[in-house]
């Protein structure tokens, strides 16, 4: 007997089983294990010889078939229980085959929808991201508590950013107060500088001491904050600059 | 501000211009014209006779419950031709085998699908992720809580239906032969 083996030609040892018994024109419900057992080992065999790599699944099918095959050959009055056991794996069996043709001819519906749907074109939608305001204008010009935050937090994440892999450790010890000596000088002098621009040094003391010294130096009345615009830098500026300079 | 039919027609004819494959639903129309629901829906009708004349190369489809422009289907063989590899025989048997499993068992574990076709499915499971035909649907309670899948909108829209109830009749099987769930190894019994 011979086979004509086409590689890849099925899914797995279901789709097999299937493929044999509709070539032997068997009914599912009528499948009779001992010959269908034979036709798929031929099968494979045929495989085999060929030197076809054959899948762990249609070994272990192989098996199963083989099994209910000898379990239906033993003498039926020794092993009435065992005969039970024989129905169950070949009636499993059976029903694993009607249940997955079930989906494989479901599939050929499933096809014609596919291919119904694919002469319809359609194009991507208009990216429509261009035509979006990316600023936002403040409602009143004040300051709130939030955007300095929101301020902080984008430094921080710049200098994460900036941070090199390596960082030599340096303690410098430096006071709120000698912070906001420094601060009032530079302000008194320059008017007008960006919150940004205040931290000259990346570490988080001494970050978080410039912060304090900023908000003493505010609410001491003597400077202020201004940001024109939600995404802009916070500008301080000193409110005796004009007698000043 | 009302406009005249004419004009909520070419209005909603841009807003299916501009929305693509996306696709947009009835109310997101009833929205954007600010018109009622029944007004829209004559509208559509309205514009889709108006695509059925030879002179129109589009149409109006509904899929998965949002309305899309597209090219006619009559004219698929001529847009075919500007495609460089026309070979789109769309998914391969099996991961069709694959999908429509998942489909009419939904939510259901790459073991469960295994065992139904008797053979490993875990590239076809991973192929439709990426296409984003299927996702995941959480975990199923029970050992080792394995991924279910389910089928995605993009899923209808690939066949072309509007909801899963759409979906063809599976074939008939004599209830004696239904598989029994219990007989899988891995399923826990139901405890509700």
């Amino acid at each position: 007997m011979e086979y004509k083996v086409k590689i890849d030609a099925f899914e797995g040892p279901l789709d097999l089983l299937l493929h044999l018994l509709k070539e032997a024109k068997v009914d599912i419900y009528e499948i009779k294990i001992s010959e269908i057992t034979q036709q798929y080992l031929d099968y494979i065999h045929a495989m085999e010889q060929l030197q076809l790599e054959i899948a762990s699944e249609y070994l272990v099918m192989a098996a199963t078939l083989i099994e209910i095959k000898s379990k239906s050959l033993l003498p039926k009055q020794l092993v009435e229980i065992e005969e039970e056991y024989e129905e169950d794996t070949r009636e499993t069996l059976i029903q694993k085959l009607i249940n997955y043709r079930q989906y494989k001819e479901v599939t050929k519906n499933l096809r014609e929808l596919e291919e119904e749907r694919g002469q319809f074109y359609t194009k991507p939608p208009i990216d429509f991201s261009p035509y979006i305001e990316s600023t936002i204008k403040l409602p009143e010009q004040t300051l709130q508590v939030e955007q300095l935050i929101l301020a902080f937090e984008q430094l921080m994440r710049r200098h994460r950013l900036n941070q090199p892999l390596k960082t030599r450790i340096v303690s410098q010890t430096i006071s709120v107060d000698d912070r906001m000596a420094t601060l009032s000088k530079q302000l008194k002098y320059k008017k007008r500088m960006a919150f940004s621009r205040l931290f000259d040094r990346f570490d988080k003391e001494y970050i978080v001491i410039t912060f304090l010294a900023l908000l003493e130096l505010v609410k001491g009345k003597e400077f202020i904050m201004i940001q024109e615009n939600y995404d802009e830098d916070i500008y301080i500026s000193s409110l005796e600059g004009d007698d000043i300079v | 501000m009302t406009l005249f039919k004419e004009e909520q027609v070419g209005v909603l004819e841009g807003l299916l211009f501009a929305v693509g494959n996306e696709g947009i639903n009835l109310e997101q129309i009833v929205y954007a014209l600010e018109i009622k629901e029944d007004v829209t829906l004559a509208l559509i009708n309205e514009l889709k006779s108006r695509y059925k004349k030879e002179s129109s190369g589009l149409d109006i489809i509904e899929v998965a419950g949002v309305y899309k422009m597209t090219t006619k289907k009559d004219h698929a063989m001529y847009l075919k031709r500007l495609i460089e590899n026309p070979n789109q025989r769309g998914l391969s048997n099996a991961t069709l085998e694959v999908l429509a499993i998942i489909a009419y068992r939904q939510p259901i574990t790459r073991h469960e699908i295994e065992n139904i076709r008797g053979a490993s499915s875990d590239s076809i499971v991973r192929k439709l992720l990426t296409f984003s035909l299927i996702e995941e649907a959480g975990r199923l309670e029970g050992p080792g809580r394995p991924i279910l899948f389910k089928t995605t909108t993009d899923f209808l829209d690939y066949f072309g239906i509007q909801t899963l109830e759409e979906l063809p009749e599976l074939p008939f099987v004599p209830e004696d032969f239904i598989l029994d769930e219990e007989s899988d190894l891995f399923k826990l019994p139901n405890e509700a």
